[in-house]
């Protein structure tokens, strides 16, 4: 273990990644090939008049993540080993932060969860409009995937985000949760499901997607390390810290359920640093009721639009560099 | 043999021994809230992870130091740029005064045990295992030249190897900044036999400050203040007695109970930690996981709260049962085992870890 230790010591100091050494039994070539597929199908354009040529930023999403994944063999014993994914600057990311996308849960003919007269698709609406508010005119630029009751599949909102070329992507969702006394906030980053009720949350928002949760379990193995995970994970912690911090007061019930991982299509597919927030429990009934009052939802929007500019900070929304607009990429 | 190894280094090294020898091993827990070193000569300290600066010539000749540390640096802090470099278990990227800060935090603990001249000294460094997994390369710039040869293990192996629990045990870190988590499966832990959680002394920290600020809005009090007291009275479950703090009303010394808001703020942390705690547990091959049920360590500072053991046992028992304890030394824990670490690395390693 020792002798393990200094060898990671000693590639770090060589700017080597050590090798990340993975239990996964029975990852095969195809395994990767069907990933390497499902993955171009749900980031291509489709049908949205979007041509190669009016993408001019190169793909940092899961297509060229997957391109350039490992090859993966079965535990070392057969097949090329599984070598470490290449290491990609975090510099890279720091870029401005100017475009956020903001994906309202739901809508049209799917409510999304549904208790004491409050619909999560009008909820979720109605906070993304008020993020917006918040954030256009300091210097963002906001995209909505719906800006009314319209059905989207999650396919369609993750084309909408990787075509607006957005800088950032936030989903708004309600949660609801079988312990209804229970009520509290997460933020999800794409990653392994790390708890069964995260997974039951991912099956259920995944819904409509036409892959099952095991599926994703499955083919992701290999893609978590894509560019965008730390990145999000920082996005999640700036959100969910402010969210909690915002809400507590008017809340004193509330808790704080923490910065998550777990599959969701729309951050499986989405080319930028995403993020999914479950901002309230509908399943509460303290929760609903606070929800219908406009200044909580207010409140829930300004934590959320303040994660986002926390996190723009962090990353130098002041040094632009590198603007899609300026043909810079 | 490894319980032999560390026997060793504590009955020669660490207590009794003060034998000169060309080479000082130390082991540093390089924590979020506090530091500790571990010295080969015997030497222990702890200190808290705090950096200052003087602001300007006046500050310099009050504090009459160029850099002040620990609760000294914290007491003075009015006067100086102070600094916690590892926050949320994270080295800041980008803050070269955080940089500095982990530097001199190191220089700092380096001389406090007292290096004979000419000594060579070899260091294993302790970080939160976030700061391994996000942020290594900088870490290792960071931390560059302040020994003659270092190397940088995870905060939870390190305890683990101290421990000589090196198989079919979990290791559950409360730090300020974050709470680890590491299965050791016999072997140097992978990412996956690792997470991390940021619900942990901090997070408890700002909550007990939030729900106090709700409930006496006029009351005067500094988050340090509120850290002091959930260090003195923190607990999870039923309280055992009421706790009651001082604090200025209005400029009036006023007591308030404060029991409600110390259980609701220490309990917080709970949700995530049993989650966390029986999903990895759910990956364990399952043949070990009643043997890491009954192997599960509780260390940094959060391990003493008083009935999270008990607690996390609860939460067990819808499993099969399990048993939690917490480590009998949670300030040297993490120096000790990363003091065991470096005796046990040979000077050929030692060799290439220089510079």
């Amino acid at each position: 273990m020792v002798r393990d230790a200094v060898a990671e010591n000693v590639a770090v100091m060589e700017g080597a990644l050590p090798q990340r050494r993975r239990r996964v039994a029975g990852r095969t070539w195809l395994g990767i090939a069907v990933a390497a597929v499902l993955a171009f199908f749900l980031v291509r354009p489709q049908g949205r008049g979007l041509t190669s040529a009016a993408r001019p930023r190169p793909a940092i999403g899961m297509a060229s993540a997957l391109a350039e994944a490992p090859r993966a063999g079965v535990d070392g014993t057969t097949g090329p080993p599984l070598s470490a994914p290449r290491v990609i600057d975090p510099a890279i990311f720091r870029l401005a932060v100017r475009k956020v996308v903001l994906d309202p849960g739901h809508g049209g003919t799917d409510p999304g969860a549904m208790t004491r007269g409050l619909r999560e698709k009008d909820v979720t609406l109605d906070i993304a409009r008020r993020v917006a508010a918040s954030l256009v005119g300091q210097d963002f630029v906001v995209v909505l995937t719906r800006e009314s009751d319209e059905t989207r599949s999650l396919q369609q909102r993750v084309e909408a985000a990787n075509a607006a070329r957005g800088d950032v992507f936030l989903s708004i969702h309600v949660n609801s949760i079988p312990t209804q006394e229970r009520r509290g906030v997460e933020t999800y980053f794409l990653g392994s499901a790390g708890d069964p009720r995260a997974e039951r949350l991912a099956g259920a928002e995944n819904s409509g997607s036409g892959y099952s949760l095991a599926d994703f379990r499955h083919l992701l193995e290999g893609v978590y390390v894509d560019v965008r995970h730390d990145e999000s994970r920082r996005l999640a912690q700036a959100v969910q810290g402010r969210l909690f911090a915002a809400l507590i007061h008017a809340n004193p019930q509330l808790e704080d359920r923490g910065v998550k991982q777990a599959p969701f299509v729309v951050l499986v597919g989405t080319e930028m640093p995403s993020v999914l927030a479950e901002v309230a429990c509908l399943s509460n009934r303290e929760d609903t009721l606070l929800l219908k009052q406009e200044s909580y939802r207010q409140e829930i929007a300004e934590s959320l639009a303040a994660g986002v500019r926390g996190y723009a900070a962090a990353r130098g929304a002041t040094t632009t560099f590198a603007r899609h607009d300026a043909g810079a990429d | 043999m490894t319980r032999a190894r560390t026997e060793t280094i504590e009955r020669l090294g660490m207590t009794v021994t003060k034998e000169k020898t060309s080479i000082l091993h130390l082991g540093i827990d390089l924590g979020t809230s506090r530091s500790s070193v571990s010295a080969s000569n015997g030497e222990r300290h702890v200190v808290e992870s705090f950096v200052g600066w003087p602001v300007d010539m006046v500050a310099r000749k009050i504090v009459k130091k160029p850099v002040v540390f620990g609760h000294e640096a914290l007491e003075a802090r009015p006067m100086l740029d102070l600094h916690r470099p590892l926050e949320r278990g994270l080295i800041k990227e980008g803050s070269e005064k955080d940089e500095l800060a982990v530097r001199e935090l190191l220089r700092h603990l380096i001389s406090l045990t007292n290096p004979d001249g000419g000594q060579k000294v070899f260091a294993v460094i302790g970080v939160p295992a976030e700061a391994m997994r996000v942020s290594r390369q900088h870490l290792r710039n960071a931390v560059k030249g302040v020994a003659d040869s270092l190397m940088i293990v995870s905060e939870p192996f390190a305890v683990a190897y101290g421990m000589d629990a090196l198989l079919h045990t979990m290791i559950i870190d409360i730090g300020a900044g974050t709470t680890d988590f590491c299965v050791m499966n016999g072997r140097y832990p992978t990412d996956d036999d690792q997470r991390t959680l940021t619900n942990a002394g901090d997070s408890v920290d700002e909550q007990l400050m939030t729900l106090l600020r709700s409930k006496i809005p006029e009351a005067q009090f500094s988050i340090h203040m509120v850290r002091a007291w959930k260090e003195q009275w923190s607990f999870v479950g039923e309280p055992k007695r009421k706790v009651e703090v001082t604090v200025p009303v209005n400029g009036k010394p006023t007591t308030v109970d404060i029991t409600t808001e110390i259980r609701r703020a220490c309990e917080s942390v709970l949700p995530p930690i049993i989650e966390t705690m029986l999903d990895l547990i759910s990956r364990v091959e399952p043949e070990y996981q009643e043997a890491v049920r009954h192997n599960i360590i509780l260390a940094g500072g959060g391990s003493q709260i008083p009935n999270l053991a008990a607690t996390l046992e609860a939460a067990l028992a819808e499993i099969g049962g399990g048993r939690v304890k917490a480590v009998d030394d949670p300030v040297f824990a993490g120096s000790n085992g990363s003091l065991a670490i470096a005796a046990d690395a040979p000077e050929s390693d030692w060799e290439k870890l220089a510079g």
